[in-house]
């Protein structure tokens, strides 16, 4: 065991802050999920590789177009890329085995993954990719007198306007009530005459936007390579049930455990810094086995 | 009958006399080997570590194309791949299927040093001879070495002594290690701080962190070790996360805060992925430079590299190259592929390369190769990072003693 020798408040500080932005993404793909776990009922295991296809593809992007204007269109274009990659799965084979039993959705969504896995590695090839950090986020700014990377600071910001977007749009756009209903009773939603196979669609399309551009705000801060899926799918798995099942807020909260442990465990325990953010999982689901805030189910 | 019988056995005699000079001849010269000799590749293809390994595989492909031109013993070399994904478990079935279907007669592989340390296990049990093209620990051909596995890349132990010797030069007194929780990452940690403390035994070790093979994310690692203020940094990457350490560093700005020494640094592998967005000043070890040393020998591999890929060869186009060489002419050698023959051949053996004449060393089974150090640094004609300053040290200043591999392995 080695402790750091003296903790000051600067360096929990600024741990803090690093891991909420990373919480921050977390967020943004498990936000992602619950809307599908919630609407749809099914858990998105494919999710991880839109993640990754949204990681690959702003690498694409941004090394075309270059320079900054590379990165900000990267942010743009990916999301809607994988966005419209769902679409296409969706409208394509998903839809056709809702009346199915559940778990032919759970198994199609698995298979999908493994697929996109492939594909990843035949278009991009096995090495790593690196996405360029902007101009204007490079280096770091010294919070509390020790240094943050400023693209952590971007995410910091950039994480609650995309809350406070989701917020708004599920619960004050017409689309987002329906959704939430279709949620809640599908079949009042049909019989009110209005096509819950849409509303399925929009969800699914929408979870997956989330899930591209958690990918293409993620890329300038880690490498970008295959496994990403793996490693991205657990963790949101885990902060959808530790936050409940289908609830946004939830995701956040989850999240933000999940964030700050990792950060904090860095700190605290480095060897073993991988424990803590489960430890706190299984703490949680001791303490509330059905999520912190209430699940939609 | 008497006459009859007589005439029956010199006719006899006369034929087997016959029979036997005729047979002479073909015990005069080795004869044909009449099949190929077929080379089975572990190594991982997919993730990080392919700017490492296509290098090995490329430069291996480049060097037997020459060798088959001539021919070896009238024969060619083959080989064929199987990707491990960095995971000690699919090396070793990788291992497994090379020599049961395939029948390959060597063993090459694997970057990671537990699969290496897998596979040069089940290699001692077959019987097979391993050549270990990339993993660095030290226990491969140290404590965990014998007659069946060679290696060609130069280990912890090695470069060790070099960084210990190079930083207990340098004023740093306190120290971070950081890096890669394996096998390989402890190993050149341990090396390196084993050999400073002997060297400058006023140095003190702040702290360490390790991180699981392949985190994605190393920023709030960097943040802490920020946050320890040291003087300096021994960080012990591997193939999957030089590049990323490298990449956060320069993204946190890192390098410009705390000088820190990275083994593996400045190879091409890892230097080249970055490009302009490199780290500077960052202090680094390596085999293999193409850009030095300036002789005709090196241009000439560089070259040849070149035409061949359109990419400069890292240090594992060395490694790929010398382990070709050395099969060749232990073949040549042997006379045979009979694989103890083979061996013995290969004990003692030594080839030339774009470093020099490198020797497998008889009792480890170890190449002896020299070790480069220096800084990397932008210039105008590249558009990666290349180290500059560059010190050479000898493979001799750097290998074990056989004393310390008997020591470390147990015996008298």
């Amino acid at each position: 065991m080695h402790f750091l020798p003296d903790i000051g408040l600067a360096t929990l500080g600024i741990q803090l802050l690093v891991g909420l932005s990373r919480a921050m993404i977390l967020f943004i793909v498990s936000a992602g999920m619950s809307l599908i776990l919630g609407v749809l009922r099914i858990p998105n295991v494919a999710h991880g590789s839109l993640y990754m296809i949204g990681a690959f593809l702003a690498f694409s992007v941004a090394s075309f177009f270059g320079g900054s204007t590379g990165f900000w269109l990267a942010l743009i274009l990916a999301p809607l890329a994988v966005a419209l990659i769902s679409l296409i799965a969706e409208r394509g084979i998903f839809c056709h085995l809702y009346e199915r039993e559940h778990l032919m959705l759970l198994l199609f969504t698995f298979s999908l993954m493994l697929v996109f896995g492939d594909l990843v590695k035949l278009t991009w090839g096995g090495a790593f990719r690196s996405v360029t950090v902007p101009s204007i986020f490079s280096g770091s700014l010294p919070v509390f007198g020790l240094p943050v990377p400023r693209y952590n600071l971007f995410l910091l910001v950039i994480g609650p306007i995309i809350a406070i977007g989701l917020w708004l749009l599920m619960s004050k756009t017409r689309i987002g009530k329906i959704s939430r209903a279709a949620a809640v009773d599908r079949e009042m939603v049909g019989a009110v005459g209005i096509n819950v196979s849409w509303v399925f669609a929009i969800a699914f399309v929408i979870g997956c936007y989330l899930a591209g551009l958690g990918g293409a705000l993620v890329a300038p801060t880690v490498n970008i390579a295959l496994g990403m899926d793996h490693t991205i799918i657990i963790e949101a798995f885990l902060i959808v049930i530790i936050g409940g099942l289908g609830n946004m807020w939830g995701a956040l909260c989850g999240a933000l455990i999940f964030g700050v442990t990792q950060s904090f465990g860095v700190l605290l325990w480095p060897q073993f810094a991988i424990v803590f953010p489960y430890a706190a999982v299984i703490i949680v689901l001791l303490l509330r086995p059905s999520g912190l805030l209430k699940s939609v189910w | 009958m008497k006459d009859k019988a007589m005439l029956k056995s010199i006719v006899l005699v006369v034929v087997m006399l016959v029979t036997v000079l005729a047979l002479i001849p073909s015990c005069a010269a080795p004869p044909p080997l009449g099949r190929p000799i077929k080379v089975g590749i572990v190594d991982t293809y997919s993730g990080g570590p392919t700017s490492y390994t296509n290098d090995v595989r490329d430069a291996f492909k480049l060097a037997i194309d020459e060798a088959n031109k001539k021919g070896i013993l009238g024969t060619t070399i083959e080989f064929t791949t199987r990707d491990d994904k960095f995971k000690p478990d699919l090396a070793l079935s990788g291992a497994k299927e090379l020599v049961m279907s395939e029948k390959v007669d060597i063993l090459m592989g694997t970057i990671n040093s537990a699969s290496a340390l897998a596979v040069s296990d089940y290699a001692k049990t077959e019987k097979i001879p391993f050549i270990d093209t990339f993993a660095k620990d030290e226990t491969i051909t140290g404590k965990l070495g014998h007659r069946y596995v060679f290696s060609v890349t130069e280990n912890t132990a090695m470069a060790g002594k070099a960084i210990g010797a190079y930083l207990a030069k340098q004023p740093y007194v306190k120290y971070w290690i950081a890096g890669d929780d394996y096998a390989y990452g402890h190993a050149i940690a341990d090396a390196s701080w084993r050999n400073l403390t002997s060297l400058k035994p006023a140095v003190q070790l702040l702290g360490q962190s390790w991180w699981k093979v392949g985190e994605p994310d190393l920023t709030p690692y960097i943040t802490a070790m920020l946050a320890a203020k040291p003087d300096a940094a021994i960080i012990a990457t591997g193939a999957a996360d030089c590049v990323p350490f490298l990449k956060a560093a320069k993204a946190t700005g890192f390098n410009e805060k705390v000088p820190f020494f990275m083994h593996t640094a400045t190879e091409q592998g890892t230097i080249a992925p970055l490009g302009l967005d490199a780290p500077e000043g960052v202090w680094g070890t390596s085999n293999y430079h193409f850009y030095y040393p300036d002789t005709a020998e090196n241009k000439a591999f560089v070259k040849a590299f070149q035409d061949a890929y359109n990419r400069f060869p890292g240090a594992g186009a060395l490694y790929g190259y010398i382990a070709a060489n050395f099969i060749a002419k232990a073949v040549e050698k042997a006379g045979t592929m009979d694989t103890e023959k083979f061996i013995d051949a290969l004990e003692g053996l030594k080839v030339d390369s774009p470093v020099g004449e490198v020797e497998m060393r008889a009792y480890d089974h170890q190449a002896i190769l020299p070790i480069f150090m220096g800084v990397t640094k932008k210039v105008p004609e590249y558009n990666f990072l290349i180290a500059t300053n560059i010190v050479t040290i000898p493979g001799k200043d750097l290998m074990p003693t056989i004393d310390e591999i008997k020591a470390a392995r147990g015996v008298k």
